[in-house]
C-alpha cells in the first residue's frame, strides 16, 4: 500500500462525444513529485487534466487516487478528495472580487482558521494578489488572473496539483515568478502535476516526465534524460 | 456530376414527386387526404371543420418549423404574425370592402416587414433573445388589437366578409389543402437548397457557421421574414374562414399550440408536424368532446407530450419515421444478404 | 488620500454613474414619478413603490434561475399561481374559524403563515421541476439547452395551469384582506394596512436575500455557478445541488409574491401571466441574469405601468411597456444594467 503511487492512470481512451482524444495513456505520480507532462499543440494534455479532475467523463481506463478509483466521480467530489485544478482558461469568477474568489477555492473547507491560514499563505507566495484584494477577477491583468487562478486553486489545500500551462501569454519576468511560485510549492510537499509548452524550462525543474503526441505517450523518464533525448532534442528544444 | 446522372436517370413520376418533395409514401397519404372528406363518415360537416382546422395547423407547423427546427429560433410571437395577415385582410375587406382573395395576398405584407423588423433588431442577439423579442412583439400586437376597437372591434370581434358565399367546408378544405401544399413545397425547396445547408448549419452551431464564411444574421433574417410572411398569408384564411375574428388569435397559447405539434412531429423536417396536425386536432377535438365538463383536459395533454418529448425524444414523430424506415431497409439488406447466399452454392 | 481628494473622486463616480444607461433611466424615473405626483397626487409614487417590490421578488427569482441555470423560464408565474393558491386555502378557513371565534394575535399572525405555507409550496414544486423536468433534461441536451429548456417550461407551464383548473376550476379565490386594520394615511395618501405590511415584508426578504447572495456559502456558490460553471465545479461545488437550491429560492420568492398579493389578485389559474410579463419585462429591461438590475428594473416597470394607466388608461398597461422596452432595446440590447452574468451576444 505505502508504495503505491499517489495518482494511477491506467490504459485511459478520452474525449468528447464522439470525439476520442486520448488513447491508451497510463501515468503515474508519486507523493511529493513534480512531474510534467509535454506535447505539441492538441495533443491533448489538458484533455487528460480535464479527465483526471473530472470535468471530463473518461471513456475507458481506470484512474486512481490514494487507492480510490476516482475515473468515474464528479468534478466537485475529486476536488475534495485533495486534487485542485488549474484550467488554461483560468475558470474565475469574473464578477467577483480577489478575496471572494480566493474563499471559493475554499469552498470544500470548513475550518475557518485554516482558511485564514493558506489564505496568508497564498498572498505570501503572490503579493500583489493582497494588494489588489478588493478587485474584481474580471478587471485584472492575463498575469494577475493566472496567479489568482493558482492561488484559488491553492485554497483547499490540495494534496495533487494539476496545473495547465502556466506561464501561457506571461512575460518571462512572470513566468519566472509562476515558476518559483511552484518550486514553493514543491519544497512544501505539494506533489504537481505540470502541463507546460516551455519545455526547456519545464525540463530543468521536475523530476519527471512523459511526452504526449496525437493522444498517447510516445516517451517517458527522468526529466533530466529526456532532455538528452534525440526527439525531445529535435521536437521541441529545438536543437 | 454524380447529382446530374442521377436527375437524368430519373422518370417523371420520380421528377413529380421531387419537385413536390414528397416521398410515395407522403404522396399517398395526401391523395387519401384528398378523397377523404368525400368518404362517410368522413363527409360530416364537423368532421371536415376539424379537417380544415387540422390542415391549417399543419400550415402552420410548417412555417413554424422552418424557423424554429432549422435556424433554432422558436417564433414565440408566431399566433401575432398570423393575427397581422389575418386583421390587415379582415380590416381591409370590412373598411374598403376589397375582395378577401386579395386581402389574404396584401396580408402577407404587414406580417413581413414587422418579421423583419424584428429580425433585424434581435437575430444579430443569441437565438433566445429573438424568441423572447418576438413575444414582446406579439403581446404589444396583441394589446392593439384589444385597444384599437375602432379598427378591430377589440374583443367583441370584426365581422368581416368570407371567402365564398358557403355556408359548407367542403371547399374549404381544398383552399387550405392548396395553401399548405404551397407553404410546404415553397418552404421544402428553400430548404433543401443551399440556402437551406446554411440555415441548418447556422441552427447547429452559429460560430462554426459564421467561421466557414457564412453571415449568419442575414441567413436568419431572411429566414425569419419568410416564416412570418406565410404566417401572415395563413391569417387571411383564418379571418375569411372563420368570418370573425378577435384579438385571441395573437394570444401566446395559440403560438403554444402550433409549437407542441411541430415538436411532437419532429423538428426539422416540415412535414413531421404537418402529419400529425390533423390527428392530433381529432384526437384533441375529440377528447374535448368526451370530457366536455372538464374544459382544459386536451391542454393538460399538449403540456405533459411536450415535457415528456422534449426530454426522451426530441426528434419526434419524424425521427422514428426515420428510425423505422432505417430498420426495414436493414431487414430487407438482411433479407438480400440472406437470399443471395442461399443462391449461390 | 486627503478628504477633498476622495470627496470629489466619489463626486465624480456618482457623474460617471449618471451617465450610464441604468443612471438615465433611473434618474428619468424619479423625474417622471415626480412629476406624476404633482400632477396627480402623492399616490403615484406609493403605488409604484408597493407594487414594484413585489414585482422585485418575482423578477428577481425569473433572473436568477436565468444566470445559473440559463433557463429562459415561462413556468414562472404558475409559482406565483400556485402562491396565491396555497395561501388563500390556508388562510381561508382559519379565517372563516377566527370569524366566529375571535383572537386578536392568531388574527395578525393568520397571514404570515399562509405566506409561510406558500413558500414552502413553492419550495417543493421548484424542487420537483428541477427533478423531474429539467434534470432528465440536462443530463440529454447539451448544445440547444437554452431553447429546449424554453420549450420545456412552455410545457410546464400549460400542464400546471391546466391541471389547476382541472382541479380546483376557474373561480376567482380571493379575499378582502389579509388584516383588518385601519387604513394608514402617509403624507396624505390613504393606503390599505395589507399593502403597507406586505410592501415591508418585500423589502425585508430583498434585504435578506440580498445579504445571502453576498455573504452566505451558498449564495456565494450560486453566483459562483452562474459566472463559470466550470469554475464552480473546480472548487468542488456540487452543480445539481446548487442548481436545485436556486429553482426552489426562485420558486419561492415567485411564490411569496404570489401570497402577498393575494388580496388584489385572486388566485385563479392563469392568474400568473401578468406577474410572468411583468417579470419579463423587467429582466429584459435589466440585462438578463442580473439579479441586482432585476431589483431596480422592477420599480421603473412598475411606474411605467401605474403612468400608463393614470395618463393612457385601463387595459393598455401591457402594451405600452412592452413598446417602451422594445424601444429601450433597439438602443441597448443589452439591456440598461448589462447582463452582469452572461452576455446575451453572440460574439
Ligand atoms: N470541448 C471540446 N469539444 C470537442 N473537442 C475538443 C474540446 N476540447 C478540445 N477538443 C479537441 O481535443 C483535442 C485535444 O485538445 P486539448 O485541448 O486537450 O489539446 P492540448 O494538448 O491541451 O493543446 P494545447 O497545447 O494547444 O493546449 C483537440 O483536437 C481539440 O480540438
Ligand atoms: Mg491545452
Amino acid at each position: 500500500m505505502e508504495n503505491r503511487p499517489l495518482l494511477e492512470v491506467e490504459n485511459l481512451d478520452s474525449g468528447y462525444g464522439f470525439l476520442q482524444v486520448l488513447w491508451d495513456v497510463s501515468l503515474t505520480v508519486d507523493r511529493g513529485e513534480y512531474v510534467c507532462l509535454v506535447g505539441p499543440n492538441g495533443a491533448g494534455k489538458s484533455t487528460f487534466l480535464k479527465s483526471v479532475a473530472g470535468l471530463v467523463s473518461p471513456m475507458g481506463g481506470r484512474v486512481e487516487f490514494k487507492g480510490n478509483v476516482i475515473s468515474r466521480l464528479p468534478g466537485n467530489k475529486i476536488c475534495r478528495l485533495g486534487i485542485s485544478y488549474i484550467s488554461e482558461e483560468l475558470n474565475l469568477f469574473m464578477g467577483m472580487s480577489v478575496q471572494e474568489n480566493l474563499a471559493m477555492g475554499a469552498f470544500t473547507v470548513d475550518d475557518k482558521s485554516k482558511i485564514l491560514e493558506t489564505q496568508d499563505f497564498v498572498f505570501e507566495l503572490f503579493p500583489v494578489l493582497k494588494e489588489r484584494r478588493k478587485q474584481f477577477a474580471g478587471t485584472m491583468s492575463g498575469g494577475e488572473r493566472k496567479m489568482l487562478a493558482l492561488g484559488r486553486g491553492l485554497m483547499s489545500s490540495p494534496v495533487l496539483l494539476l496545473v495547465d500551462e502556466p506561464s501561457l501569454g506571461l512575460a518571462p519576468q512572470m513566468t519566472a515568478t509562476v515558476f518559483r511560485a511552484l518550486d514553493v510549492l514543491k519544497e512544501k510537499g505539494v506533489t504537481i502535476l505540470l502541463v507546460e509548452q516551455n519545455v526547456t524550462r519545464t525540463l530543468q525543474v521536475t523530476d519527471r516526465g512523459y511526452v504526449l503526441e496525437k493522444g498517447k505517450i510516445i516517451l517517458k523518464g527522468d526529466s533530466k534524460d529526456l532532455s538528452q533525448d534525440k526527439h525531445v532534442r529535435k521536437a521541441y528544444l529545438g536543437i | 456530376m454524380a447529382e446530374v446522372i442521377e436527375r437524368a436517370r430519373m422518370n417523371g413520376f420520380k421528377k413529380a414527386l421531387d419537385v413536390l418533395c414528397l416521398t410515395p409514401l407522403g404522396l399517398l397519404c395526401l391523395v387519401l387526404l384528398a378523397v377523404l372528406p368525400l368518404v362517410p363518415p368522413f363527409n360530416q360537416e364537423y368532421l371536415i371543420r376539424w379537417m380544415v382546422v387540422g390542415l391549417f395547423m399543419a400550415a402552420q407547423a410548417v412555417a413554424f418549423d422552418f424557423t424554429g427546427g432549422y435556424i433554432n429560433i422558436v417564433n414565440f410571437g408566431f399566433a401575432a404574425f398570423v393575427g397581422l395577415g389575418a386583421y390587415t385582410s379582415a380590416i381591409l375587406s370590412v373598411k374598403l370592402g376589397l375582395s378577401p382573395w386579395i386581402g389574404m395576398f396584401i396580408g402577407i405584407f404587414p406580417a413581413a416587414l414587422v418579421g423583419f423588423l424584428t429580425g433585424v433588431l434581435t437575430l444579430r442577439l443569441r437565438g433566445i433573445f429573438a424568441a423572447v423579442m418576438a413575444w414582446f412583439i406579439g403581446l404589444a400586437f396583441w394589446g392593439l388589437a384589444t385597444k384599437l376597437v375602432f379598427l378591430t372591434e377589440g374583443p367583441l370581434g370584426l365581422n368581416c366578409p368570407t371567402l365564398l358565399q358557403t355556408s359548407s367546408n367542403l371547399p374549404y378544405f381544398y383552399i387550405i389543402l392548396v395553401m399548405f401544399m404551397i407553404s410546404y413545397v415553397v418552404l421544402k425547396r428553400i430548404v433543401r437548397s443551399n440556402m437551406g445547408l446554411a440555415f441548418t448549419a447556422i441552427g447547429q452551431n452559429m460560430e462554426a457557421a459564421r467561421t466557414s464564411g457564412i453571415n449568419p444574421t442575414r441567413y436568419r433574417i431572411i429566414n425569419f421574414t419568410l416564416s412570418c410572411a406565410f404566417a401572415g398569408w395563413l391569417g387571411g384564411f383564418y379571418a375569411h374562414y372563420y368570418g370573425i375574428l378577435m384579438p385571441d388569435v395573437m394570444h401566446t397559447s395559440k403560438t403554444i399550440e402550433v409549437l407542441v405539434v411541430v415538436y411532437i412531429g419532429g423538428r426539422a423536417s416540415l412535414w413531421g408536424g404537418a402529419a400529425i396536425a390533423i390527428p392530433f386536432v381529432f384526437a384533441m377535438e375529440m377528447v374535448r368532446s368526451v370530457f366536455s365538463n372538464y374544459p382544459g383536459l386536451n391542454l393538460i395533454f399538449y403540456g405533459l407530450f411536450l415535457i415528456v418529448i422534449m426530454i426522451y425524444y426530441p426528434g419526434g414523430v419524424a425521427q422514428f419515421y426515420a428510425f423505422l424506415t432505417e430498420r426495414f431497409k436493414a431487414s430487407r439488406l438482411v433479407r438480400l444478404a440472406v437470399g443471395n447466399r442461399l443462391d449461390s452454392p | 488620500m486627503t478628504m477633498e481628494k476622495s470627496q470629489s473622486l466619489q463626486l465624480d463616480q456618482v457623474i460617471k454613474g449618471l451617465k450610464s444607461p441604468a443612471g438615465i433611466t433611473i434618474a428619468l424615473s424619479i423625474v417622471a414619478a415626480v412629476a406624476a405626483s404633482i400632477d396627480n397626487g402623492f399616490y403615484v409614487i406609493v403605488n409604484t413603490i408597493v407594487t414594484g417590490g413585489m414585482w422585485a421578488l418575482v423578477a428577481m427569482g425569473l433572473a436568477l434561475v436565468f444566470g445559473v441555470m440559463n433557463i429562459v423560464s415561462f413556468v414562472h408565474g404558475e409559482f406565483f399561481m400556485i402562491g396565491s393558491l396555497t395561501a388563500y386555502f390556508t388562510f381561508t378557513p382559519f379565517s372563516d374559524y377566527l370569524m366566529d371565534n375571535p383572537h386578536p394575535v392568531a388574527e395578525a399572525l393568520l397571514p404570515i403563515l399562509a405566506m409561510l405555507a406558500s413558500v414552502i409550496a413553492g419550495i417543493v414544486v421548484g424542487i420537483l421541476c428541477e427533478l423531474i423536468v429539467f434534470r432528465p433534461l440536462r443530463k440529454r441536451t447539451r448544445e440547444q439547452w437554452v431553447m429546449n429548456s424554453f420549450v420545456i417550461t412552455l410545457g410546464l407551464s400549460t400542464f400546471i395551469i391546466n391541471s389547476s383548473q382541472f382541479v380546483f376550476g376557474t373561480d376567482f379565490r380571493g379575499i378582502v384582506s389579509y388584516w383588518d386594520y385601519p387604513t394608514l394615511s402617509i403624507f396624505g395618501v390613504y393606503i390599505s394596512f395589507d399593502r403597507f405590511l406586505v410592501f415591508i415584508l418585500a423589502m425585508l426578504v430583498l434585504g435578506l436575500f440580498w445579504l445571502f447572495m453576498k455573504s452566505s456559502k451558498f449564495g456565494r456558490a450560486i453566483r459562483a455557478v452562474s459566472q463559470d460553471e466550470t469554475g464552480a465545479r473546480m472548487v468542488g461545488i456540487n452543480i445539481n445541488g446548487i442548481q436545485t437550491l436556486t429553482m426552489a429560492l426562485s420558486s419561492a420568492l415567485a411564490a411569496l409574491a404570489g401570497a402577498c398579493l393575494l388580496f388584489m389578485y385572486p388566485a385563479y389559474p392563469t392568474v400568473g401571466l401578468g406577474p410572468l410579463y411583468n417579470s419579463w419585462f423587467i429582466v429584459i429591461l435589466a440585462g438578463m441574469g442580473n439579479v441586482v438590475g432585476a431589483a431596480v428594473g422592477a420599480f421603473v416597470v412598475a411606474l411605467l405601468q401605474v403612468l400608463t394607466t393614470i395618463y393612457i388608461g385601463e387595459g393598455w398597461d401591457y402594451t405600452i411597456p412592452a413598446a417602451c422596452i422594445i424601444l429601450v432595446l433597439i438602443i441597448r440590447p443589452s439591456g440598461i444594467f448589462g447582463s452582469g452574468v452572461r452576455g446575451i451576444l453572440d460574439q
